[in-house]
C-alpha cells in the first residue's frame, strides 16, 4: 500500500480543518472531523480502504474519547492522531499483514495514536503562536477602525499558520510514510521484546482515556456505582451501548425526579418557616 | 428605539458559530471570535464610526470559555449592547464584568456536558455502530452531533439574547443543577458501558505444576471469575487514582504505563503472543 501525492494532499487539507484552532470551525471542524473515529472513514476513503480506516479510527477513538481541553491546554493534538497516526497505523497493518479487527491490529493502531498524538502537540503550539502574527494585525485594524478586515484576520490569515503547522508536516510525513514503516519493521521483529511492549501499551492505553473522562465526573469513590453498573452490564451481561445507554437514562431520569421534588420540598419548608418566625 | 434584525442577529450567530476557534492563540484565545460576532451587531446599532469603535472596544477583553455552551454568553451580550444603544441603564463595564463572570462556569460546566458527557456518549454509540469496520457509527455520530449542537447553540443564543440577566439565573439555577447531576449519571454509566466493551486488558501469567504440564493456576481466568474483565476495571480505576488523586499528569500516566508494560513483558506477566 502507497500514499500517493493527491492522497497525501488531501490529508493534509483535512489535517487545516481538523486540528483544535482550526479552519472547519470547533463543531464540524475539531468535534466532527477531528474526532479519530470519523477521521477514520475520512481516510479510509481517501487511501480507498473503508473498512481497515474505520477499524483503526475506532481503535484510536477509544484513546481520545474524553478530550477535554480545559482553558487551551492540549494533552494531544486530533490533526495529528487522525491524520498522520491512521494513515500510518493502517500502511503498518498492511505492511505486517495483521488484521485489524483483531486484538493485535487494535493494540497497534492504539500504540501509534499515542505516539503521533503527543507529538502533535508540538503542531498546536506552533499554530497558535503563528497566530499571534495575525491578531497583531487585527488589533491595529480596529484602532484604525477598519472594521471589515476583523474577518480576514478571524477566518483568512490563519489559514497560513495552518499550512505551516497542519498541511506540510501531515502530507510530508504520509508520503514517507510506507517508507518509514519498512524501516521500523525491520529494525523491530514482532516477536522482540520492544514490539511485545509496544502492543501491550497499546491495550494499556485506552485506561487513560477513561480516566481522563471519569476525572470529569467522578470525583470520590462513591461515585463509582454508576460506572460499575454500566461496566457490569457490557462485561457481565454482554449487553450492548444502545440498550446500556437506555438503562442509564432510565436511572438518571429517576435522579432527576428525585432531585427536583427534593428541592421544592426544601422551599415549601423555608418558606414555612419564614411564615412561622413572623408568627412570633 | 432600536431593534436588532433578524438578519443580523443570524450573521452574528453565524460568525460565533464558525469563527469562535479560527484564530485562536494563548494570549487572546476566543477574543477574535468574539470580536467577528460582534461587528455585524454594534455595525447595525450604531450610526458613526466612531461610536461603532467605542462599542467594539468592549469586546477586545480577553475571553475563553467552552464555545458550544459560550453561544449563550454572546447573546447575553447582544441583548445588553442593544439596550445600551437604547440608552438603558448599561454600560461597557457591566457588559465586561458580566462577561468575565460568565466564561468560568459556563467553561466549567459546558466541558464536563458537552465535552465530558454528550460527545462520548454519541462516541460511545458510534463505536457499538462501527464494530467490524461498518461506516454506519460514524455516519451515525455526524448527524447526531452535528444537528444536537447546531440547534443547540442557535437556542442558547437566542434564548441568551431573548432572556438577557435572566438567562444567567437559568444556568446557574437549582433545577439545572438537578439536571446536571442526572446527566453526569448517565455518563458515567455509559462510560462503563465503553470501557467494558472497548478496553481489554489481559495477563498471560500462569503456575504449572511441573510433574504434569498442567496449570493449576490461570490468573486472567481467576479474575474474570470474580468480576468479569477485572483486570481492565483495575487499571482503569488506577489510572483514575493516579490523574485525579495523585494529581499526575495524562502524559506521565501514560509514560508509568509503558513502564508497566516493559517490566510486565519481561517478567512474563503481559504477552500479546504475536508471529508473522
Amino acid at each position: 500500500m502507497e500514499i500517493n501525492v493527491i492522497q497525501a494532499a488531501l490529508l493534509g487539507l483535512f489535517a487545516c480543518l481538523a486540528s483544535m484552532p482550526g479552519m472547519g470551525g470547533s463543531a464540524i471542524g475539531n468535534y466532527t472531523l477531528g474526532r479519530p473515529l470519523v477521521g477514520g472513514l475520512v481516510c479510509g476513503i481517501i487511501l480507498g480502504d473503508i473498512q481497515t480506516g474505520v477499524l483503526v479510527g475506532a481503535a484510536m477513538q477509544l484513546l481520545y474519547i474524553a478530550l477535554v481541553t480545559p482553558g487551551g491546554a492540549v494533552s494531544a493534538d486530533v490533526r495529528a492522531v487522525s491524520y498522520i497516526g491512521i494513515p500510518l497505523a493502517m500502511l503498518a497493518l498492511k505492511s505486517y499483514g495483521l488484521d485489524a479487527a483483531g486484538q493485535e491490529g487494535i493494540g497497534l493502531a492504539t500504540s501509534f495514536g499515542a505516539m503521533v498524538g503527543t507529538l502533535g502537540t508540538v503542531l498546536f503550539y506552533g499554530t497558535a503562536t503563528m497566530n499571534l502574527i495575525w491578531q497583531h494585525i487585527g488589533w491595529k485594524a480596529v484602532k484604525e477602525g477598519n472594521f471589515k478586515k476583523l474577518y480576514l484576520v478571524n477566518m483568512g490569515l490563519p489559514w497560513i499558520s495552518h499550512i505551516a503547522c497542519s498541511f506540510l508536516p501531515t502530507f510530508l510525513i504520509c508520503m514517507a510514510g510506507a517508507g518509514m514503516v519498512d524501516t521500523i519493521k525491520e529494525i523491530l521483529p514482532m516477536d522482540g521484546i520492544a514490539m511485545k511492549t509496544i502492543f501491550t501499551v497499546g491495550s494499556l492505553l485506552p485506561c487513560v482515556g477513561i480516566a481522563i473522562l471519569l476525572k470529569q465526573i467522578i470525583s470520590k469513590g462513591l461515585d463509582f456505582i454508576p460506572f460499575f453498573m454500566g461496566f457490569a452490564l457490557a462485561a457481565a451481561l454482554g449487553i450492548n451501548l444502545v440498550v446500556a445507554t437506555i438503562i442509564a437514562m432510565m436511572f438518571a431520569f429517576m435522579n432527576y425526579q428525585i432531585k427536583t421534588s427534593q428541592s421544592v420540598k426544601v422551599s415549601t419548608v423555608s418558606s414555612l418557616e419564614d411564615e412561622e418566625e413572623e408568627d412570633i | 428605539m432600536k431593534k436588532l434584525s433578524k438578519k443580523a442577529l443570524n450573521k452574528s450567530f453565524r460568525n460565533w458559530y464558525y469563527g469562535h476557534l479560527t484564530c485562536f492563540s494563548q494570549e487572546h484565545m476566543q477574543t477574535f471570535g468574539y470580536l467577528c460576532a460582534m461587528l455585524p451587531i454594534v455595525e447595525e446599532l450604531y450610526d458613526t464610526k466612531e461610536d461603532q469603535q467605542k462599542a467594539l472596544d468592549t469586546y477586545t477583553a480577553f475571553f475563553n470559555t467552552e464555545p458550544q455552551l459560550g453561544s449563550v454568553i454572546v447573546g447575553v451580550t447582544v441583548g445588553l449592547e442593544e439596550a445600551k444603544a437604547n440608552g438603558e441603564n448599561v454600560d461597557g463595564e457591566t457588559i465586561n464584568g458580566l462577561r468575565a463572570g460568565l466564561m468560568g462556569p459556563v467553561a466549567g460546566i459546558g466541558d464536563s456536558l458537552i465535552v465530558g458527557v454528550l460527545i462520548p456518549l454519541l462516541l460511545g454509540i458510534a463505536l457499538g455502530l462501527s464494530t467490524g469496520g461498518s461506516p454506519i457509527g460514524v455516519i451515525f455520530y455526524i448527524i447526531a452531533w452535528n444537528i444536537i449542537v447546531t440547534l443547540g447553540m442557535r437556542l442558547l443564543y437566542f434564548k441568551g439574547y431573548e432572556l438577557g440577566g435572566k438567562a444567567v439565573e437559568f444556568l446557574t439555577g437549582e433545577k439545572s443543577k438537578a439536571l446536571r447531576e442526572s446527566v453526569m449519571m448517565l455518563g458515567s454509566m455509559v462510560i462503563g458501558a465503553v470501557a467494558a466493551t472497548w478496553v481489554n486488558v489481559t495477563t498471560v501469567f500462569q503456575m504449572i505444576n511441573e510433574e504434569t504440564g498442567e496449570a493449576y493456576l490461570n490468573l486472567n481466568d481467576q479474575i474474570n471469575s470474580v468480576l468479569p474483565k477485572g483486570l481492565t476495571a483495575i487499571f482503569v480505576v488506577f489510572c483514575w487514582y493516579l490523574i485525579s488523586k495523585k494529581k499526575m499528569s495524562p502524559l506521565k500516566v501514560m509514560l508509568l504505563l509503558v513502564i508497566i508494560a516493559f517490566v510486565g513483558v519481561l517478567i512474563g506477566f503481559f504477552d500479546p503472543q504475536l508471529q508473522y
